[in-house]
Formats: C-alpha cells, sequence, structure tokens
C-alpha cells in the first residue's frame, strides 16, 4: 500500500538534491572562476594569510604535471602526519581512553585510505581512535582529500572547456575549496546533525549504570563534525565501526535521509559546473542525465528481489532506506554503510558491485565527473567516428595521445583489482581470514580490491582484513585508484586546453541521444571487464540461492 | 546548317595524334580481379609470426592458436587445466583460431592487391613511346622515351605524345592534356610552360627540355605513393589501434586472472576454453580489417584518380568544416556566353549583333567565341567580313579593358602567311560572303562598359541603367562602340557546371560551409552564390585572398579544404588541412597540396570530402560492431566454461552444450571477419546527411546490430554444429 | 625557491590544513553544539536522579521481563539498536502485560504510540525500546519502581 509513496518520496528528495547542488554550482563557478564577491570581504584575508604562510604564488599558472605533483606531495605529507598520529596517538593528547598507537601496517593502511578518499576501515574506531586521531587525522584528510579531489576535478574543467588561460593553480584552488566551501558547508551540516541528535563532544566515553542495574560505557566523541564531511566529502569512513548503522551517526530517519542528501550534493553540483565552466549548460546537464541513469540502473539491480527487513539492518532505518543508502554510498564513492552488506540479498552487493567499477555514476566528490570525462572521451570516439568525421568533445579534436592516456586510466581499474584479487586466492590471504571461497568469500574479497581501487571504503572484511596482506595490498590498490586517474586526468586537460575548437558538426555531445550512448557504452565497457568476476561471485550466489551473503 | 558551321565545328575539335600509337590501359582498375594464386601466397606468407607482429591483435590470436594446438597434440604438456578426452576438441579450437589469422592476412592481401591493381591502371597513362631526341649538333635521332634524362632535349611535332616531363624551350602550341585532366580543350603551350607526360601536341611544333628521369616523373612519384606499403598510421588509425591494444591488455589480465582462480579455487576451467574465450573477446574483427579499411581507402581515391599523398589527408578531408570553391572552373565553366545584344540609342540589333561579331573575330577567349556564336545564331553576319583579314586588332589588356579592331578598305587582297587551319577556313569563307560590297573605314571597340564610356564620344541615355540591371542579375556587360559612338550592350551569363548545385548541395547537407571565391563585382557574385545556394561568398577576391580565408577560418578551428591549380595558390593549398590540387596545375600547386587530381575537376574536392568520411565511418563501424559483438561471446561462453559449477547453466541464454557453444562462438567470430572484407574494402555507404542522421543509422546498424548478430548467429552456428 | 615550491610548500598547507580542519573546525562545532544543543551534543543522556542510566540512543539490556527488549547484539549491524520493529514490540506485549499485569490492550496503546515511521510518515514502523520502557518507568513507578537500580 504504501510502495507506491516511495516514488513521489523520492522525487521530493532529488528535486531538493538537484536544486540545491545547481544553486551549489553557480557558487562553486564563483569559487574558482575568482568572480568578486561580497563574501570575498570575509575570506580574502583568511586565503590571503594562509598564502603567506605556505609561501605559494596563488596567481602562478600550473602545468598538468606541477598541478599532480603538487597534489601529490601535498597528499604524501597529509598522509604522513596522519600516519603519525595514529602510531603515537597513545603519547598524544585528546586520548581520554588511553588507546595505544595503531601497529605500522595498520597506521599506514588507514593513512593512505583517508589521503586518497577511500575510507577502507580495518579497524574500529571507537574501540581504536583517540580523539585526536578522530579529529586532527581523520576529520583533516576528509577535508582535504574531497578538497582536492574538487580542485582536480576544476583543473580538468578548465582544460576541457578550452575558455581558460590555464588550468590554474593547485594553492590557489585548494584554499578557496577549504575556506570558501568544505569548512562553512559541512560546519552548517555538522550543526544541523548536532541538532538531529549526533553528539559533538571532547569529553571521555560516558559509563552509566543502567536501568537493569549493569554498567556501560558510551562511545562518544567529535562525531557530528565527522560525519558531516564523511557524507559531503563522499570520504565514508565513520566514527565506529558500525558506521552509519550506528545510532550516534544515523539515530533517525531525518538524519539517514540528510545524510544521503549529503552524499549525492556535491556530485550533482559537478556536472552544473562542468557545464558552467564549458558555456554550455547542456553538456553538464547530459553528463549528468547520464550519470544518474546508471545509477538508476544500480538502483533498480539492486530492488529487483524485493527487500525483506532481518538481521543486519537497524529498525529505524529499514531495509528501503538500508538498499537505497548502499547503493547511493557506493555509486557515489562515498562507501559509508548503515547497516551490515551481509544483510543484502546478492543482487545488492551486485549494485553496490557496479557502482564502485563504473566510478562515474555519480562517483566520488570531483573524481567521479573526471571518470564520467574518460568514459566520454572513449564512447565519443568509438562510436563518433560513425558520424563521418574525427570524433570532437567540447569542440576539441581526440588525438592519438587522449585515447592512450583514457585507455591507460580505464585499463587500470580492472588490472589493480584483478591482480590482488588472484593474488589473494592463489597465496591463501583470502582463505586465512575465512574468505578463501566462491561464492561469498570471493565476493567478499573482490569487494575489498573493486572498493579499495574505487576509492570507495565500502567495506566487506572490515577488522578481519587488519592482516599485513591486506593492509599492505588495498594500500598500493588505494594509492594506485587515486593517483593514476588524477594525473592522466590532469595531463589530458592540460593538452585540451589550446586545442583549436570547431563549431559542432559531427555527433553532438550535447544531445540526449549522446548521454544514452555514454550509458550504454559504460555499461558495455564495465561488463566486459568485470562480468566473469560477477559471475563467480554475486551472480553464483544468487543462482545457488542465498538470501543473503 | 549555315556557311559558318565548318568554322564553328573546326575550332571546337581537336584532332587526333597521329604520331606514336599507344596501347589503352584500363583505367579504373576497378575491374581487375586481383588473381587468386599469388593472393593465397601472400596471405600464407603474411601469417609468418615475424610479419604478424605489427598487428598485435592478431599476432596474440596466433600465440593462442600456438598454445590450443600443443593441447592437441600432447594434452599432458599442459596438465591440470586439460584433459586427454577432449583432444579432438582442442583440434577444433586450433583449427578455428588459426582460420581466423589467416581470414585476417587474407584481408590485407586482398586490400594489397587491389591497390596494386590501381596503381598499375594509373602508370598506364605514363607510358613508353618513341621520341624525337635533339643532339647537341641538332641533328634528330629516334629514341625510347624510357632512354631520355633530365636534361636532354627534344623535338615534338604535331601529332606527338609528350614523351616525359619537360619545360618548353621554343615554339608555341597547342596541346591536349585531356587524358590527364578530362578538360577536352587545348590548352596553349609557349617557352616556359611545363608539359606533362602522357599528353598529345595538337598543333605546331616545340623544343623541350625533359624535366625528370623516367620513373622519378611527378606522377610516377604521386602513383608509387600509392603503392608504398610503408604508409604512416594517419591519427585515427593510431587512436583505434590504442584503443585495440587496451582492449587486449584488459582482456588479457582477465584471462590470467580467471585462468589463476580456476586453478587457486578448483573451478574446472579448461585453458583451450579460456583461449578461445579470450580470442572472441579480442577485438579480431577490427583487429583483422583495420589495415585494409585504410589501404582501400586510398585506392576508392586512387580510382577516381585522385592520389592522396598520406591516409591523413582523406581523413582530414573528412573532417571538412569549410570548403573553398573557385566561382570559375568550379562551379561555373570557366567562361561566359554572351545570351542577347541590348543596342542603344537609335542603333539596331543588327547593328550591334555584326559590330560585335566584328569586334570579336581576333578574340579568340571563350566569350569572344560565344559573342560570334550569338551572332551568327541570330543572323548577323557583317558584308564587311570579306576584308576581316586586312583588319588590325588590338588584344584585350588588362589596363584598357577593351579591345578593338580596326577595318580598312581592302586594296589589297593577303592571305596570311602559313598554311595554318585558320587561313583556309579564312578562304573558305569569305568565298560565301559577297565581295562588292564598299568598305568603310571602321574602329569597332568593345569591353568594360565604364572604359568605353570614358573614351565613347558620348554616354547613351539608359546607359548605366541598363549596365547596373545586368550586373544585378548576376551577368555581366559588355559595352561596343563603333567609330566613338556605343551602339549597345552585349549581355554576358555565367553559365553553371552541370550537376554542381546538386554537389553543393549535398555538402550543405553533411554540415560542411562552401565559399564561393571570386574575382567579380559583388552582385555578380551575389546572384551566382544565390543560384547555387551557397550563403557565403567572397568577391573581387586578389590572388592573396585564399590564403586570407583559410587562415581566417582556421583560426575559427574550422577544418579548410580547398582546390588550386597556379603557383599563386600553393600557398593557400600548403595552409589548407585538405589541398586539392589539379593535376594540369603548376609543379607548385602539386607540390603544396596534399591531394592531386589527376583529371583536374575541381569539383572533386567534394568527391574526396565524401570519401573521407567514409573512410572515418567505416574505421567507426567495424570498431564499434567488433567491440559491440564481445556481449553476446561473454554471455554464451562464460556460463558454460566454468565445469566446476554446473548452476551457472541457468544463465547460459543460448542453451546449447559448453562444447558446442565455445565452438560456435569461435566459428561466428572467424567468419564475421571474410564477411565483413567486402564493407572494409568498399567502404560504409555515405547519404549526404547531417552528422546526425549518418551517426543514427550507423550507431542502430552496427551498434545495436553488433549486439543482437552475434546471439543469433552463434546460436544458428551452434544448432548446425550439433546437426553435423 | 624551486625545493620551497615543490616541497615546503605542500607540507606548510598539510600542517595548516590539520590545525584548521582537523582541529580548529571540529573543537568549533563542539563549542558551538554545546551551546545550543547540550542534550544532543553529549549524547542524549538519560539521567534518572542524578545518574546516567544510559542514553536513548543507546540499545542496553533489560535484564527483567517486565521491561521490552531490543534485538539481541548480534541482531543490528550496530549491535546497539535501541529500536526495534513495530512487530517485535508487539509480540513481547503478551510477556510484558503477564509480568507487570499491565492489560495488553493499554500496552498495545503505548507501543503503537511510541512507534515512528522509517519513511517520516509511511513505511515499516519502529519502536525505540528505551523510551518505551522510560515511559513505563515513569508513568507505572509502582511496578517499576523496584526493577531500576535508580529510582524515586
Amino acid at each position: 500500500m504504501s510502495a507506491l509513496l516511495y516514488i513521489p518520496f523520492l522525487a521530493l528528495i532529488f528535486a531538493i538534491v538537484i536544486a540545491s547542488a545547481w544553486l551549489l554550482s553557480r557558487y562553486l563557478f564563483d569559487v574558482y572562476t575568482g568572480k568578486k564577491g561580497r563574501l570575498d570581504k570575509l575570506f580574502d584575508p583568511i586565503d590571503n594569510f594562509i598564502y603567506r604562510i605556505i609561501n605559494a604564488d596563488p596567481l602562478r599558472q600550473m602545468s598538468g604535471w606541477d598541478y599532480f605533483f603538487s597534489v601529490l606531495v601535498f597528499s604524501a605529507f597529509s598522509a604522513a602526519l596522519c600516519f603519525a598520529i595514529l602510531l603515537f596517538q597513545g603519547y598524544l593528547p585528546l586520548n581520554p581512553q588511553h588507546f595505544t598507537g595503531l601497529s605500522w601496517s595498520l597506521a599506514l593502511n588507514t593513512a593512505i585510505s583517508f589521503v586518497t578518499n577511500t575510507n577502507l576501515q580495518h579497524y574500529a574506531g571507537e574501540t581504536t581512535l583517540s580523539y585526536l586521531s578522530q579529529a586532527a587525522a581523520i576529520q583533516f584528510l576528509q577535508f582535504s582529500s574531497a578538497a582536492i579531489g574538487l580542485c582536480v576535478a576544476v583543473a580538468v574543467f578548465r582544460g576541457f572547456s578550452g575558455k581558460f588561460k590555464g588550468i590554474g593553480n593547485f594553492y590557489y584552488d585548494y584554499v578557496r575549496t577549504i575556506t570558501r566551501v568544505m569548512l562553512p558547508i559541512a560546519a552548517i551540516a555538522a550543526i544541523v546533525l548536532v541538532a538531529a541528535g549526533l553528539p559533538q563532544t571532547f569529553s571521555g566515553y560516558i559509563t552509566a549504570n543502567t536501568i537493569g542495574g549493569g554498567s556501560q560505557t558510551i562511545a562518544i566523541g567529535p562525531i557530528a563534525s565527522l560525519v558531516s564531511i564523511m557524507q559531503l566529502g563522499t570520504n565514508g569512513g565513520g566514527y565506529f565501526g558500525a558506521n552509519s548503522a550506528s545510532p550516534f551517526q544515523n539515530p533517525s530517519p531525518f538524519t539517514n535521509w540528510f545524510e544521503v542528501y549529503l552524499m549525492v550534493l556535491f556530485v550533482t553540483a559537478m556536472p552544473f559546473l562542468f557545464g558552467r565552466m564549458a558555456q554550455n549548460s547542456r553538456e553538464g546537464h547530459m553528463l549528468l542525465i547520464a550519470m544518474y541513469a546508471i545509477y538508476a540502473i544500480n538502483m533498480a539491480v539492486a530492488f529487483y528481489n524485493v527487500m525483506q527487513f532481518g538481521p543486519g539492518m537497524e529498525a529505524s532505518i529499514g531495509a528501503f532506506s538500508s538498499t537505497f543508502w548502499t547503493v547511493t554510498s557506493t555509486s557515489t564513492m562515498t562507501g559509508s554503510l548503515n547497516a551490515s552488506l551481509a544483510s543484502f540479498n546478492p543482487l545488492v552487493i551486485l549494485a553496490a558491485l557496479m557502482g564502485m567499477f563504473v566510478q562515474a555514476a555519480p562517483g566520488g566528490i570531483g573524481v567521479g565527473i573526471v571518470y564520467m570525462l574518460m568514459y566520454a572521451i572513449l564512447a565519443v570516439f568509438i562510436v563518433g567516428l560513425m558520424a563521418g568525421r574525427t570524433p570532437e568533445y567540447l569542440g576539441a579534436k581526440i588525438l592519438p595521445s587522449d585515447i592512450k592516456r583514457a585507455v591507460i586510466v580505464f585499463v587500470s581499474h580492472p588490472i589493480i583489482i584483478l591482480i590482488p584479487l588472484a593474488i589473494a586466492f592463489s597465496t591463501g590471504a583470502a582463505g586465512a581470514i575465512g574468505s578463501g571461497s566462491i561464492p561469498n568469500g570471493f565476493t567478499r574479497v573482490l569487494y575489498e580490491f573493486t572498493s579499495a581501487a574505487a576509492n570507495n571504503g565500502s567495506d566487506f572484511l572490515g577488522t578481519a582484513a587488519n592482516t599485513a596482506f591486506f593492509n599492505i595490498s588495498t594500500g598500493v590498490v588505494m594509492l594506485l585508484g587515486r593517483f593514476i586517474a588524477m594525473a592522466i586526468m590532469l595531463i589530458i586537460a592540460e593538452s585540451m586546453l589550446k586545442r583549436p575548437r570547431a563549431a559542432e558538426i559531427g555527433m553532438r555531445t550535447d544531445s540526449l541521444l549522446f548521454a544514452g550512448i555514454l550509458v550504454v557504452s559504460i555499461m558495455i565497457l564495465v561488463v566486459l571487464a568485470f562480468l566473469p568476476f560477477m559471475v563467480l561471485g554475486p551472480i553464483l550466489s544468487l543462482l545457488q540461492g542465498y538470501g543473503a551473503i | 546548317m549555315g556557311p559558318y558551321c565548318l568554322y564553328y565545328r573546326d575550332t571546337v575539335q581537336s584532332e587526333k595524334p597521329t604520331g606514336a600509337k599507344r596501347v589503352e590501359g584500363n583505367a579504373s582498375g576497378e575491374h581487375r580481379k586481383p588473381q587468386l594464386k599469388p593472393l593465397l601466397v601472400e596471405s600464407f606468407a603474411r601469417m609468418d609470426p615475424r610479419r604478424l607482429k605489427s598487428n598485435p591483435v592478431m599476432f596474440i590470436v596466433e600465440l593462442s592458436f600456438i598454445v590450443v594446438a600443443v593441447m592437441a597434440i600432447d594434452p599432458g604438456l599442459i596438465p591440470v587445466v586439460s584433459s586427454p578426452s577432449q583432444q579432438p576438441f582442442y583440434a577444433y579450437v586450433a583449427i578455428i583460431v588459426l582460420l581466423t589469422v589467416w581470414f585476417s592476412t587474407i584481408s590485407d592481401s586482398i586490400a594489397e592487391a587491389q591497390i596494386k591493381a590501381t596503381a598499375d591502371s594509373l602508370k598506364q597513362i605514363e607510358h613508353e613511346v618513341k621520341a624525337r631526341k635533339v643532339g647537341a649538333d641538332r641533328k634528330v635521332t629516334m629514341v625510347s622515351s624510357k632512354s631520355l634524362r633530365k636534361g636532354d632535349t627534344v623535338l615534338i611535332q604535331k601529332g606527338d605524345y609528350i614523351p616525359i616531363d619537360c619545360v618548353v624551350m621554343e615554339g608555341v602550341a597547342m596541346v591536349d592534356e585531356s587524358l590527364l585532366t578530362g578538360e577536352s580543350a587545348p590548352v596553349k603551350k609557349a617557352p616556359t610552360d611545363v608539359l606533362i607526360g602522357g599528353s598529345v601536341l595538337v598543333s605546331d611544333s616545340l623544343v623541350a627540355k625533359i624535366s625528370a628521369d623516367p620513373g622519378d616523373t611527378f606522377l610516377s612519384k604521386l602513383i608509387s605513393m600509392v603503392e608504398s606499403t610503408k604508409r604512416p598510421k594517419t591519427p585515427n588509425e593510431t587512436s583505434i589501434s590504442t584503443l585495440l591494444i587496451g582492449f587486449t591488455a584488459i582482456f588479457t589480465i582477465i584471462i590470467i586472472s580467471i585462468l589463476w582462480l580456476s586453478v587457486s579455487l578448483s573451478l574446472g576451467v579448461d585453458l583451450s576454453v579460456l583461449m578461445a574465450l579470450y580470442v572472441c573477446l579480442l577485438p579480431t574483427t577490427i583487429g583483422a580489417l583495420l589495415p585494409a579499411i585504410g589501404i582501400s581507402g586510398i585506392r576508392r581515391m586512387s580510382a577516381d584518380k585522385i592520389i592522396a599523398k598520406s591516409g591523413k589527408a582523406i581523413e582530414t578531408a573528412g573532417d571538412t568544416d569549410v570548403v573553398l570553391l573557385d566561382k570559375t572552373g568550379t562551379i561555373t565553366f570557366g567562361s561566359r556566353i554572351a545570351t542577347n545584344f541590348i543596342p542603344l540609342g537609335k542603333h539596331t540589333q543588327k547593328e550591334l549583333g555584326e559590330a560585335s561579331f566584328l569586334s570579336s573575330w581576333y578574340d579568340d577567349t571563350p566569350e569572344g567565341r560565344s559573342i560570334i556564336d550569338l551572332a551568327y545564331r541570330d543572323g548577323y553576319i557583317p558584308s564587311v567580313f570579306c576584308s576581316i583579314d586586312r583588319a588590325s586588332a588590338v588584344e584585350f589588356s588588362a589596363v584598357t579593358r577593351v579591345s578593338s579592331v580596326k577595318l580598312e578598305n581592302p586594296a589589297l587582297f593577303l592571305l596570311p602567311k602559313g598554311g595554318g587551319r585558320k587561313s583556309q577556313r579564312m578562304t573558305r569563307m569569305r568565298k560565301k560572303v559577297q565581295q562588292d560590297i564598299p568598305i568603310q573605314d571602321m574602329n569597332i571597340t568593345k569591353g568594360a562598359p565604364d572604359a568605353i564610356a570614358q573614351s565613347a564620344r558620348e554616354v547613351p541615355a539608359g546607359f548605366d541603367e541598363k549596365v547596373s540591371m545586368i550586373s544585378s542579375m548576376g551577368e555581366t556587360a559588355m559595352a561596343v562602340a563603333a567609330g566613338g559612338e556605343i551602339i549597345g550592350l552585349i549581355r554576358l551569363k555565367d553559365q553553371l557546371k552541370p550537376g554542381i548545385k546538386e554537389k553543393i548541395d549535398s555538402v550543405k547537407a553533411m554540415g560542411i560551409t562552401p565559399i564561393m571565391i571570386t574575382g567579380d563585382q559583388p552582385l555578380t557574385a551575389k546572384s551566382i552564390a544565390s543560384e547555387v545556394d551557397i550563403d557565403e561568398f567572397v568577391s573581387k577576391a586578389k590572388p592573396e585572398t585564399k590564403i586570407e580565408v583559410v587562415k581566417r577560418e582556421q583560426s575559427n578551428g574550422r577544418i579548410v579544404a580547398m582546390v588550386g591549380d597556379g603557383t599563386n595558390d600553393a600557398p593557400a593549398l600548403a595552409a589548407a588541412d585538405a589541398g586539392l590540387a589539379m593535376g594540369s596545375g603548376t609543379i607548385a600547386a602539386k607540390e603544396a597540396a596534399n591531394m592531386v587530381d589527376l583529371e583536374s575537376d575541381p569539383s572533386k574536392i567534394i568527391r574526396v570530402i565524401i570519401l573521407g568520411k567514409q573512410l572515418l565511418m567505416t574505421r567507426g563501424a567495424v570498431t564499434t560492431f567488433s567491440i559491440s559483438n564481445d556481449i553476446a561471446k561473454y554471455f554464451a561462453i562464460v556460463p558454460v566454461m566454468f565445469a566446476a559449477l554446473p548452476v551457472l547453466g541457468r544463465i547460459n541464454v543460448l542453451g546449447l552444450p559448453p562444447e558446442t557453444t565455445v565452438l560456435a562462438a569461435l566459428v561466428f567470430n572467424a567468419i564475421i571477419i571474410p564477411a565483413l572484407i567486402p564493407l572494409a574494402t568498399r567502404g560504409v555507404k555515405l547519404k549526404p546527411q547531417n552528422a546526425m542522421a549518418i551517426f543514427m543509422r550507423n550507431m542502430l546498424t552496427y551498434g545495436v546490430g553488433g549486439i543482437i548478430l552475434p546471439f543469433i548467429g552463434i546460436e544458428l552456428i551452434g544448432r548446425i554444429i550439433m546437426a553435423l | 625557491m624551486k625545493t620551497m615550491e615543490l616541497v615546503k610548500t605542500p607540507l606548510l598547507l598539510a600542517i595548516v590544513s590539520m590545525l584548521i580542519c582537523g582541529i580548529a573546525y571540529p573543537i568549533a562545532i563542539a563549542l558551538i553544539a554545546g551551546g545550543a544543543f547540550p542534550f544532543q551534543a553529549n549524547g542524549e543522556q538519560i539521567t534518572i536522579n542524578g545518574t546516567v542510566v544510559g542514553s536513548h540512543l543507546m540499545a542496553q539490556s533489560f535484564n527483567s521481563s517486565v521491561f521490552f527488549h531490543p534485538e539481541p547484539a548480534n541482531f543490528s549491524a550496530s549491535g546497539v539498536d535501541p529500536t526495534i520493529t513495530l512487530a517485535y514490540a508487539e509480540s513481547q506485549i503478551p510477556a510484558v502485560s503477564n509480568a507487570t499485569g499491565l492489560s495488553s490492550s493499554l500496552l498495545v496503546g503505548i507501543v503503537n504510540n511510541q512507534s515512528r515511521y522509517t519513511m517520516f510518515f509511511f513505511g515499516t514502523k519502529y519502536v525505540n525500546v528505551v523510551n518505551l520502557n522510560l515511559y513505563l518507568i515513569n508513568n507505572y513507578p509502582a511496578i517499576y519502581s523496584k526493577f531500576t537500580g535508580h529510582s524515586a
């Protein structure tokens, strides 16, 4: 009876998402094009102060390599700071629970995981991390990795659009992203979350004498500030091991859907921003339509079997919201969970995997649309020739060098998933943590590496993966998954910056037809790259009649 | 037929060469079927792995063959992932995989053989003839043209073939270049002009200096370019190859991972099945046909007598956004045609017609001839014609912009010197005209209206109005004055080339902007342009206008195609993205352009654009088709490849048993290559339409079709295999 | 200068970022939250007679059969889900009724009153067990006082 209400409900939610993403894209456009505005009075002194401290010239145009190198070195230092805090948290302040430092491999994995916006967690936060670690290590990297995603996307947009002098300056983009975009929006969201019931305090865990006469330790801390940036920045790494299934991260239907809203806000704004920067809003709309179409396909797969409420789900969230959240958080590379993955039927897992194979539906903050542009280059080239012209994107001819680079980005994804997957099974590393068989163990390990490669962080193995093999292998995969694509897409963008632009008379990329072709091409590419492994995992589970993995 | 029909006919016809005879070659090359035996030999030779290495996809297929062949010979050599009972199956797989390689090499061989045949037919244009070599002692000896060397001097007489490219040193003569240019009117050649080997001298005689060794002429160099097997890849070919390597890499990783996992998890995958899946997934269709598509593109151009200096030039032509079209020669015939006489003042049509006839007698231009034609048709034959050869003529000059003829009372009757054809004709005509009419001195001038008006005693009423009325209709007015008095105007009209409007329409349908370039006044240009539906034109063009337009359009990011023949076109041809030089044009123009039309038909630039688009479409169509095919092959093989997982049979959409499925998919994968060879060599059909419409049609045929067809094909082949 | 741009600037930026995003931001939010929403910011603690007895948002075990019980710890993903489905709550009514002597119909009314929709106004219904039991404790002290260590 109420089934029909889900549709108008979702329509309302996404109407709000799209409207606010559109408004956000206007603001982002002003931020990244340096348009003067009323807020400059407030922010300019702060920004200039930071530029002075770090000794950066924010107006110097960077080459693609310069930009990438700045991102890489900055990420390396950030990760090193985080690594040090995690390793030595036992000797550092803000540790009321007196947690000891992490093992080096777990600290390394965690530092890499957060600096790459992955947030794969081989630990349970409430029993492992001090307040300082949760704030200065985790939240700091959640901000910086999300901001880097936006910066790289904007630099790539500048190159693709061909309407800018250069691809920009990383320090200019990054500082403005933090001060003018991420901090204010995350702060507002955090206050809303506190009002809705999320704790935010630095006093120690609560010891309660329960009504039944027992004793209960209630883990608490700076939770709201973390949850707001983890969802907004598509980070997904929660304060608690149970992530957003924990009542302190997600206490009510309101917080549940507000957090869904935060997850999709920026990734929906990015195509709008792309359209603005390309001075053809339809180009952005078509990418958004393609992203949402694949997102909808993933949803359709997940909801193909009627979801039943069952073990592994929270009663206040329910089966529908759990499934919707899981698909959203994997499609957006957030990776946060509000239910146990083990509670889902195999098709939900398949849908989650598809989101992480595609990485662009709508994908992670900033990087999602960058992947979409990679797909656009490939799709435009493969089918565009059939219009009888050398294919063009935004009027720029697709050159052999573009194809070479886009192919490397595309090929790298299956390689960094499949090679470690095969190693995990052939060396017995998967078996050692009880995941050595098909289909369920296989699905979990496939999911782990896919999540790492896509910088998603949705986690099927959890603390079980805290072994040297998985800490190191997923660490390497996360780094490759993050930085290969960034480097190459920045270089493509730089090469497109000065390329002559033609009036588009070939296949039009601002047409609905193109959006459709993009969707079909992406689905074909993903099926080609991953079908046998989907078969050995979730599809086999389904055929063998498992209700849940 | 009146008395002047003889004269008329003679001027148009050229005489057939009487000198050296030659064997007519089959110029098209299209009808030559490559011979089967060398084709087979070549296709087998190409299967040598060392030669196949240049095609990575097919090279890997051949490696896969070796793996399966080893299994077929002795399964024990590759344990764990094979079983001795499957030996016959391994043999089948090995054979089909090898056939796949062979189908690929045969398509290359066919394309190469076809282009060889086309090049051979082009070479017929230049052939061995006897030549009159002038020695140091001015003695003439008959030698073979093959023995001539650069710097030699030859005498060419009426009726001779020009033996080889040379430069005129002495004499003036008419040369028929129709074999090279398709233009039937002979061309006047004077010292320093270039003569092209293969054309025919139709009047007088010339002394010329050989400018190139045999086999090193411009034409033979162009032709050998067609034959060359070392063609650099075009940008789009490079892109496709890169894409194919990417797909190959992905599928290699997938196959290795499956093998690895299968061994670790005991999934029971047979290596031969895995190899079969690998070969099916590899983009063998496009990998096999990509070289043939490129070669065939060049061949189709050559068959149209267009030599592309590189494959890139053809591709670029397909990308054209703007095409510059010369009005004269491309859109209209080189000449204007007189359409009627408009007498002014008290003068009559007859008066004007006769004066025009006389004034045009010494005017050898096509315009001049058309005036005589018109006057003759209307019966305005002047009675004073008998004294025409006593008249003195002043030729048209760009400075005065008039030409004139002065007739005097014939006291003496003299034939022109020499016994040329023209004087014989005059004699014949004069006999037919009364000779007893008194002739007065008369000075007739014709030319540009403003120039005539300047020198005239007075300008008659309505002169300016009539002149501007004519030019507003896109036509040209020529004023005629007799004895310093303007007697009327001749109306000259541009003549559109047949079919040019349709060609321009098709260009526009494809979204390409034609720009007409003309030296005419804006009004005249506008009128012609609107007659052929051209929206953009440049009037009052100067020699440097073309390059200005090319640069201007390119700075707007547009790809420009143009045609040129003169030396002053060379910079523009070099700057244009796709430059088509006329075979009859200067060497400078031909060197600057990236394509040369041996038939010298400027409107062929449109044909070039279409061929370029066809080439790009064919590449795209086969690539899309090849990749779309993989879906069906995947869905066919994956459910049956894990012997340890029979439950996967529930998603076996084709419902065929495992071995049959694998063989059927392999067979489909192999035979699709020869099935598409005709498409690869002929090219995808192109109707001039806008890009989106073309795209939609191809997308449905090769994209959607590419997904559906293999499901049907594999199922059918599977049924056939089961029936056997 | 070059080394400065390449190494020192990113290092300084990392430190500045950490101070702003990792220290200043969470502390600022904690200060604002503590001032504006002290109840929520501190974990919605339940205090009975000055003793913290738990949080409205954390499940706790209720030993006696006079209480409604959350799902066992291993049922939900968090293990501390304070909410149960309405159906599960209703299934506990006979036992609670038995133990307390409160009529089933009264308990049905209370449970339904405490229940909320998962989708704001539709979807399945759930009940917060902690709140439900607190309601019973506060409204039926005669029955419940002996089962709570902190009762008035």
